[in-house]
Formats: structure tokens, sequence, C-alpha cells
């Protein structure tokens, strides 16, 4: 009687623990078993990694440009950005991430990517306004880029770019040095909304700039790109002709 | 027949079991450390490095470094995926090239290739070495380890087949000849 | 109960183990022996016997081959009924047995239970902790993941800088010229049958020592050790005030054994299994190997080694740490027993083991390894990007792009490997963070080739705005002196317009 009085709760107790094994904290759950890094295709689990530096976590914050911005999902098309994210873009801090291209994704996992930053598109974003292209149709005219930056620009960046009171030097040496001929181009249509910086039709208050007005304000832009860009002492005066401010 | 000559047979005897034992265990012994040897006497023979191909030389355009990887020539048929090895090739200049093992030169944690800055850098203890595999920093004593290669019909030939340590480098370096 | 006395009988005609069981159990040890100081030799010896179980519990599904390790060890967490539970309980096991391994050693060697007689005691006692440190890697290796992986590849590293030897120890540790499936299954058989066998055998004589010769008696300040009197003064003390081992010593040695078990259990239940990590596949290489939780503090110790003496100190280091554990009781096999009259024996003790400590949390979060994806994946603060002009937020983004932030970290997110650049503009000015930028020193590789003078303006720009709104950050003074002139005679402007 005595030793049934104890087994059996003994008994309930051995089911118990067995019971409260499976569900307790440390069990493994059922495919958790670590992945290799090439078969990780997650969109998340990829950006956060490898995006995330410089474009910001959700894609904006970052130091480089937000990808969270409509306008530039508008006129990026997944064909850009699959080229950018595989490729990089040389002469900039875009690296490639391809592994054909020297990087560390598939092509299943650049696919993700684009996937899911397309996914942060919002198709209403210019209520039926017709963005300008992505790549410029035609070559711009750098005399005629001075007088279109007066009209559009220099209302934040100063009436020869340097910077003034809203926002900073657009044509340092070199800034210019590290941007792309493309980027400007993109920055100029799609703004920095994060910055203040707007789109290409508010520059100038219901006044959007054309196609040929975009192209070329960017060239005389990259027309302003030095030489000799970032010596942090005066170059001697015969090497520092070619440089402009 | 006294005590004291029973008792001097029988420790001959005993005497002699015991060096037939002993004859019996010696040569019983030598298959038996031949057989625990044998990965050190076989290298003694053949050797295990022979030349092994990365590939066609367009995998690896100039001025870059890649990885590259390939099948261990000595193998057994369950050793999973632990046969295929990595390794980093640079390119130079389309005639010069480099082949880095992965190994650092530290305790041979895998090292990762940075085309930004051009570096290598170690995850263990925090190696780093510039891209010719040169030391930059960090508590390695040398430079990273390369492969011998040779270009043939447009392929990349490394003679691999070895993991790479500090000691067997040293080692190297006395007796091998380095070519390429 | 007849009959089971009758079973006794029965058995102990053939098997005569009563008597030598009786006198064991009966036998007298010291009074203030039996105390709760005394209980980690016998905890030990239950953690032994619970790896011993759960060790051949997991052989019954585990593949000891390169190619399958790794699914029989997600197969066991996953697939079997409770298997996850059983390699928790080996792995915590283990972790135990470590610890309470070490502890029972600190509490010999404080006690002077090494003196005479038990001098070979604490002798096997040693090559028992080697025995313990050796399953501990080796157990380690069979968990075949990539920290095991290039945990052997580590070993394989150090074993080479063998003198002559080296290269040739390698290939005898691997089995062959690289890391697979024979390196697997000689450690297999290294943590199945070899050090388990030893290690029963060693344990079996340490045993029959410990009886044989009596439990070390309480230390008291005072009583000294002397090779010609202690024999007859240990039988004395036994006599005067001796009490059985069963049941007066027994029950706090059975509730400790207890408590650790369940703590075990505890800790299997609620933390999980160890792993196993990645697949061990050397052709993935984003991967970060780190030494299970008793070898961290030889990967901390590992990387603070100096180049030029890391050799040296990594094979002597041991031989000589072995070499005084093992002459100790030959040294110093007399003499006072009690630690309140060896200060020298405390402080070792305690240096030992704050150095320990200290290099195992260091090892937890390996402040001298860069970060591999920081660069990519932690964004830098978006305060310190507020307001910043264009130019500085390309040099940003040259800080991430050229992995940095792999080494720096900026708001405790990033590489502990070089200092914290929050506050970098207080220290360095201007061209003070060009030189280190370009030339690096200080364990920084140089830049210089890396970097373009645009790229190395705008990373300076950035850096130079890393410092608290309130502060201002440092200036040369002679620079303004220098441009100035400089831009008098040659009429060209100041450059670096902010």
């Amino acid at each position: 009687m005595n030793r049934r009085a104890i087994l059996g709760p003994l008994a309930i107790l051995a089911v118990w623990a067995a019971d409260a094994c499976t569900s307790s904290p440390g069990a493994v759950p059922a495919k958790s078993e670590v992945q290799p890094p090439s078969e990780i295709v997650a969109f998340k689990v990829l950006y956060r990694e490898n995006c995330a530096g410089c474009h910001g976590e959700d894609g904006k914050g970052g130091a480089a440009s937000a990808l969270a911005n409509p306008v530039l999902l508008a006129i990026a098309d997944d064909s850009v950005i699959r080229r950018t994210t595989a490729q990089g873009v040389a002469g900039t801090s875009m690296p490639a991430f391809a592994q054909s291209a020297g990087g560390m994704l598939t092509d299943r996992q650049i696919d993700s990517l684009v996937e899911g930053i397309r996914s942060w598109a919002n198709p209403d974003a210019l209520g039926g306004i017709v963005p300008p292209p992505f790549r410029a149709q035609t070559p711009g005219d750098p005399q005629r880029g001075a007088d279109v930056f007066r009209t559009y620009c220099s209302s934040c960046h100063g009436a020869d770019g340097r910077g003034g009171k809203k926002a900073s030097s657009v044509v340092n040496g070199s800034y210019l040095a590290l941007v792309s001929e493309q980027h400007l181009r993109t920055i100029v249509i799609a703004g920095l909304p994060e910055l203040g910086a707007p789109d290409w039709r508010d520059d100038v208050p219901g006044h959007p700039m054309s196609e040929q007005e975009i192209s070329d304000v960017v060239a005389w832009l990259s027309s302003q790109r030095p030489q000799f860009p970032g010596q942090p002492y005066p170059l001697p005066a015969d090497r520092a002709e070619g440089e402009h401010r | 027949m006294n005590t004291e000559n029973r008792t001097s047979r029988r420790t001959m005897l005993v005497k002699l079991g015991l060096a037939f034992n002993g004859i019996v265990g010696a040569c019983v012994a030598v298959p038996i450390l031949r057989y625990l040897l044998s990965p050190v006497t076989r290298e003694r023979k053949v050797g295990y490095e022979s030349w092994l191909s990365l590939g066609g030389l367009e995998q690896f355009p100039a001025g870059q470094t890649r990885l590259a990887t390939y099948r261990n020539p000595v193998v057994n048929a369950w050793d999973g995926e632990t046969d295929d090895i990595a390794c980093w090739v640079r390119n130079v200049d389309d005639h010069t090239f480099q082949v880095f093992a992965v190994n650092c030169a530290h305790l041979g944690c895998p090292v990762r290739w940075f085309p930004q800055s051009n570096l290598f850098l170690c995850p263990c203890h925090g190696g780093v070495y510039y891209q010719d595999g040169s030391r930059a920093s960090g508590p390695p004593e040398r430079g990273l380890f390369q492969y011998h290669y040779k270009l043939e019909k447009g392929q990349l030939f490394i003679k691999a087949g070895e993991m790479p340590t500090p000691g067997r480098a040293a080692y190297g370096q006395r007796g091998g000849s380095k070519c390429a | 109960m007849r009959l089971i006395d009758r079973l006794g009988q029965w058995f102990n005609l053939r098997l005569p183990l009563g008597d030598p069981l009786q006198e064991t159990m009966k036998h007298l040890v010291p009074r203030k022996s039996a105390s709760w100081f005394y209980v980690f030799g016998s905890a030990a010896l239950t953690v032994f016997l619970l790896q011993v179980v759960t060790g051949i519990l997991l052989a019954l599904i585990y593949v000891p081959s390169a190619g399958e390790a790794w699914n029989s060890l997600q197969t066991l967490n996953q697939g079997v009924s409770l298997g996850w539970f059983i390699r928790a309980l080996h792995g915590w096991g283990s972790n135990f047995m470590v610890a309470i391994v070490l502890l029972h050693m600190v509490q010999v060697f404080l006690f002077g239970a090494y003196k005479f007689p038990r001098e070979l005691t604490w002798i096997v006692g040693v090559f028992l902790l080697l025995m313990t440190l050796a399953m501990a890697f080796s157990g380690q290796v069979l968990r075949f993941d990539q920290d095991a992986y290039w945990g052997l590849g580590i070993g394989a590293s150090i074993a080479s800088r063998v003198p002559v030897i080296g290269p040739w120890s390698v290939q005898l540790m691997l089995g062959g010229p690289i890391i697979a499936g024979a390196t697997l299954t000689r450690f297999f058989a290294l943590h199945v049958f070899l050090i388990p066998g030893l290690l029963i055998a060693f344990v079996g004589v340490h045993l029959l020592m410990v009886l044989k010769l009596g439990i070390n008696e309480w230390p008291m300040p005072g009583r000294i050790v002397r090779r010609s009197s202690y024999l007859q003064e240990y039988r004395e003390l036994t006599h005067q005030q001796g009490v059985p081992f069963v049941p007066d010593a027994l029950w706090k040695d059975i509730l400790f054994s207890g408590f650790i078990l369940v703590l075990i259990a505890g800790c299997a239940a609620y933390f999980g299994p160890f792993g196993p990590g990645g697949q061990p596949d050397p052709r993935i290489i984003q991967t970060a190997p780190r030494p299970d939780f008793f070898f961290l503090w030889l990967y901390a110790l590992l990387s603070f080694l100096p180049p030029a003496a890391e050799t040296p100190i990594m094979l002597l280091g041991p031989a000589i740490a072995l070499t005084v554990l093992l002459i100790l009781p030959l040294v110093a096999g007399e003499g006072e027993k009690s630690w309140r009259r060896r200060p020298i024996a405390v402080l070792s003790v305690l240096l030992i083991a704050v150095a320990l400590g200290t290099m195992t949390r260091l090892g937890e979060y390996t402040p001298w390894s860069p970060v591999m994806n920081a660069w990519s994946g932690l964004p830098i603060p978006p305060e310190y990007l507020h307001g910043a002009t264009s130019l500085e937020r390309q040099g940003a983004l040259v800080f991430q792009a050229k992995q940095c932030h792999n080494c720096h970290s900026l708001k405790g997110q990033g590489g502990q490997r070089g200092p914290a650049l929050d506050r970098v503009a207080l220290r360095l000015t201007h061209d003070q963070l060009i030189r280190q930028v370009i030339q690096g020193g200080g364990n920084m590789p140089a830049y210089a080739k890396n970097l373009t003078p645009a790229e190395t303006t705008a990373l300076v720009a950035f850096l130079e705005t890393l410092h608290p709104p309130n502060q201002t950050p440092a200036v040369n003074a002679s620079r303004a002196v220098a441009l100035h002139i400089d831009a008098q005679t040659n009429s060209s402007p100041i450059r670096g317009d902010r």
C-alpha cells in the first residue's frame, strides 16, 4: 500500500517530466538546422546582412540614397535594380554582390533582393504622371545646365552650387568624384525625400523639370569634376589649373 | 632432483616463454605501427600533392581576386563535403597569378577577401593581409600560404592536396623548391 | 527478505565481493572530512557515469562519417524523440564535468591533499584532468560542424609548429593530408574507445588510492606533514575521531551528486543542445569559428601573444604547466597543509582563476576579431548623419564600403578591434586623420593603395564630424597659417569647403 503510494506519484512525475521535456524551451524545433549562406533566400535576412549597412534598415535612413523612395522605384525597373545589385557601380561605393562579379550572393539571392526592394514601390505615388526616363535619352549641354541649375537648384544649393542655408555643396570636387553621372540624374529626378530634396516636379513648385533640363544640369554638375580631386592642400598653380571649385 | 633445480628450470621456462612472447609481440608491433603511421609514410612514397585544375582562366578576370574550389586529390568515399577545398585566386595581369590558401597563416581559420578595401580579413584572431597576401596586421607571423601554379591550355593548375599549416610551410621552404 | 539474503549468500560464495564492500562502506574517515568540501570528487564520478550512459545512447544514432555525421546530428536533434535532450545532457554534462574536475582540483590543492602519501593520487588526477580536456576537445570534433572543422584546423596549425616532427604530427592527427573522413573516425576512436577506456582505468586506480590511503584529513594550521610520522598520526586521528564512510560521509556525496544531475538536466531542458552549427563544408567561408566554452580562454590567449613569441609560448607553455602540476607533490610533499598558512598557494589559485575568467570573458565577445559583415549589415547611426553635407555622406559611404566598420565601432555597433570612432575628431586633427588612414599603424593596415584622394577627403570629412556637439574637434593651429601663406603666394583658393 505504502509503496504504491510512492510509486504512483513517481510514475506520474516521470511521465510529466518526459512530456515537459518535449515542450521545454530547449527543445529543437523542426527544420531549424543552420542553412548554408548560399541557400538563404529570405529577403529580410539578405537585406539586413548585405544592404542595410549603407541603404539603412527598411530602405531608408542610411548614408546611401534611400531605396524605399516611390519615385526612385517608379523610374528604376527590375533590370536596373538587378544590374546595380549584381554588378555594382564602378567608381562609386556600390560594390558588386553577384558571385559572377566577385561578390558572395547567388543569382537566386539577388532575385530575392530585387523582389523585396520592388515590394516597397507604390504604384500610385506619381498619380498618373509619367516620370522622366531613368537613363538620359539626349546628351546634356553644360552651358545650358548652368542656367538650369540657377533656376531649379540655387534656392537651396546656392547660386554656384557651393551650398546654401538649406543644403550643402554639390560641386565639391571629392563629392563629384565619388558619384556617377547616373547617380546625379537619379537624385535630380527622384529627390532625397529624407533630406528634404524634392523630386523633379517640385524644385520649382508647379513647374516640373523637362527631360532636356535634367540632362543639362547633370552635364553641368559633371563638368565641375576637377582633374585632381581630393587634395588636402592647394595644388601648385600649374597643376591646379584644370580644377574648378 | 632438488627444489633449487626445479625452480631454476621452471624459471628458465618462464623466461623462455616471455622471450617467445616478446619476439611475437615485436613481430605484431611492426604491422601495427606501420598501420598507425600510414598517414605519414604514404607521403614519403608518393606524396599527397598533385596538379589540379581550378578551371578556365576566364573565371578569373585580370586585377581581381576570386574564390575558387577544387576537389582534394586524395579522398575517401565517405568524406562528404570535406573534400571540396576553397582557395583565393588573384589574377595580377593575366600572366601572373597568385593562389592563396583560405587558411590563415596564424591558426588556419578561413580568411575572407574584401575587394573594396583590398584586404583579407580573418574572423578568428583578426589577422589582416594585403591583396598580395603579405601580412598587414594582427597575430600572423607571415603572409598567406600560396600554392604553386601553372597555366596550361587556358586553364589554371595548382599543386595542392594537403592542408597548409605554419609548420609545414616552414618545412617546405627548407626542403622544397619554389616554382612560379 | 529471506530470499534476498539467500541470493546474496549464493553470490558471495561465488563472487566474494561482500567483505571488501563491507570494509569499504564501514571504513573510518576523519569526522571533519565528512564535509561539504569533499563532495567534488564523487560528483565528478557521477557526471562521468552520466557521460558514459548518454554517450552510449548517442552512439545508437550517430554516424561517425564525415559525409553523414552532420545529418545524423540533425536527426538526433529533430527526428528522434527526445534525441535533442540526450544531446543536451551530454553537452551540458561535459561542461559540468570540466568545471567540477577543476573545482575538485582546486579543493585538493588548497587542502594540501596532494602531500605525502597521496602524491601519486594527485599525479593520476592530473592525467585524469588531461583526459577530461581531451574528451572535451574530441567531443567538440564529433559534433562535426563548421566550428569542429575549423577547430581541427586550429589544432593542426598548433601541432604543425612543433619543431621537426610538426608536419608529420599533423598528418597523424588528421589521418591524412586534410581534415576529412579519416580525421573524424580517428577522433571517434579516441573519444569513444581509447580515452574513455583510459579514464575508467585511471579513475579506478584513483579511487583505489583514496580508499587505501584514506581521505585527506581536514587541514589544521600548524599540523605539519612529515614523511616519518604522518601515517601514524593519520591512523590515530581516524581511530580517535573517525566516522564510518557510510552513512556519515556518503549522504553529502549523494546529495551533491543528485543536485548536480538536476542542474545538468535543468540546463539541458532549458537551454537545449549545443549546435550543430553550419555544415562542415570548407567551401563555406562565411563563418567565424569559435571553440566551446572551456577552450575560450585559450582562443583569447592566442590572439594576444606577440607573433615572434607565439610559437615558443604555444609549445612550451603547456609543457611547463604540465611539468609544474606533475612535480608539485614531489617537491612539496611535506609541510603545512592548511591554506591559511599557504598564501602563495592561495594567490596562485586566485591568479589563475582571474586570468582564466578574464580570458574566457574576452573569448565570448572576441574584441580582436573584425565583425565580418558590419560594413554591409550595420548602418551608421542615423544621428551621425543628421545635417551631414553631401561630401560627409559620401565619406560615411566610404567608411562602410571600405570595411572600416568591421574593426571600428560607432555607438557600440561594429568591430572592436580598432578604437571606437564616436569621438575621433576630438583626438585627431584633419592631418592626423589623413595620416592614420593612409599609413595605418597601431595594428591598422595602411589604406594608401585602396583609397583615392577623393575617397580619403570624403572619409576624413565624415570622421571630422564624429564628436559630441558641445565639444570642438581637434585643430592643428599651424595649418591655417600654412594655408594662409600658401594662398597668398599661390593665390589659389583654400580647399575643402565644408
